[in-house]
């Protein structure tokens, strides 16, 4: 045991192993970790689907879209341009297979085409024109 | 003979075989990201190309107890409508349905609880691929 105590040699090679071996763990942990973010990323946004199924030019001042998502992966709607303009609206956030009404404010005009475009926050947009009753 | 020799000197010489690891490890996590992709976009293809093969009409609509809506599915898949909706000038009403349509095949749906408006009138359904077919009536 006392030999085994004075004796240090050979355990620099040891050391160095095992701090090799702490390493490249941890290289790897890294490049699994980047691999998987990146693929997350490609498939979310590849995986995005969604249709305005109905537009309601409301009497309030309001314009009303149903929104139904047909993708793989949950959307959330991030912006809605009425006329390439960025309009305020209610937030809404929908699950595969799922569908809701989503509020924009805004006045506008009998019997008028709208260029409605909704964008989501993976970047995926639907754009069309729609009339407003008259 | 040469063989075992060349063998024996490729046991002891283990210089270069971090790098072959190092090549390996690579290939493999690059191989692990491409199949990823190319797979999940030819599922995404795959869903397109149904939507855009899919045709289905509303060629009937009538007043009975309630309402009749005849589809035809005219496209080569079958269809599953999810949605209906009745329009006009001042209302909005939406439905969830769940039909299903085969190839070539023309189908009556009845809901007894759905009564159409009087004046003119929008019915539009929306299938689950995300094709609407719309019919206007009055």
């Amino acid at each position: 045991m006392r030999k085994l105590s004075r004796n240090r040699r050979g355990i620099t090679p040891v050391l160095s192993s095992l701090l090799m071996t702490v390493i490249a763990v941890a290289g790897m942990s890294i490049a699994v970790t980047a691999t998987y973010v990146i693929t997350d990323e490609l498939h979310d946004n590849m995986g995005e689907r969604l249709i305005v199924e109905d537009v309601w030019f409301t009497s309030a001042g309001q314009v009303s879209l149903y929104l139904r998502n047909v993708g793989k992966v949950s959307i959330k709607v991030a912006a809605v341009y009425l006329n390439r303009t960025d309009q305020s609206f209610t937030s809404l956030e929908l699950e595969q297979d799922k569908h809701g009404w989503l509020t924009v404010t805004y006045g506008w005009s009998a019997d008028s085409a709208y260029e409605i475009k909704v964008v989501t926050r993976r970047g995926t947009n639907v754009v069309d024109y729609y009339m407003s009753p008259s | 003979m040469l063989w075992t020799i060349t063998c024996r000197r490729l046991k002891r010489d283990r210089r270069g075989i971090s790098n072959i690891i190092v090549i390996a490890l690579s290939l493999v996590i690059i191989l692990a990201i491409v199949s990823n992709i190319v797979l999940w976009n030819y599922e995404m293809n795959q869903v397109d190309w149904e939507k855009m093969r899919e045709n289905v009409i509303i060629t009937n609509v009538e007043r009975v107890t309630g309402s009749q809506f005849t589809f035809e599915n005219d496209g080569g898949l079958t269809v599953h409508l999810v949605s209906l909706w009745i329009i006009n000038s001042t209302d909005h009403q939406n439905y969830d349905i769940s039909v299903f349509v085969n190839s070539a095949e023309t189908k009556n749906y009845l809901r007894e609880d759905i009564s159409l408006p009087t004046g003119n009138y929008t019915v539009k359904v929306v299938t689950e691929r995300g094709n609407t077919a719309v019919y206007s009536g009055s």
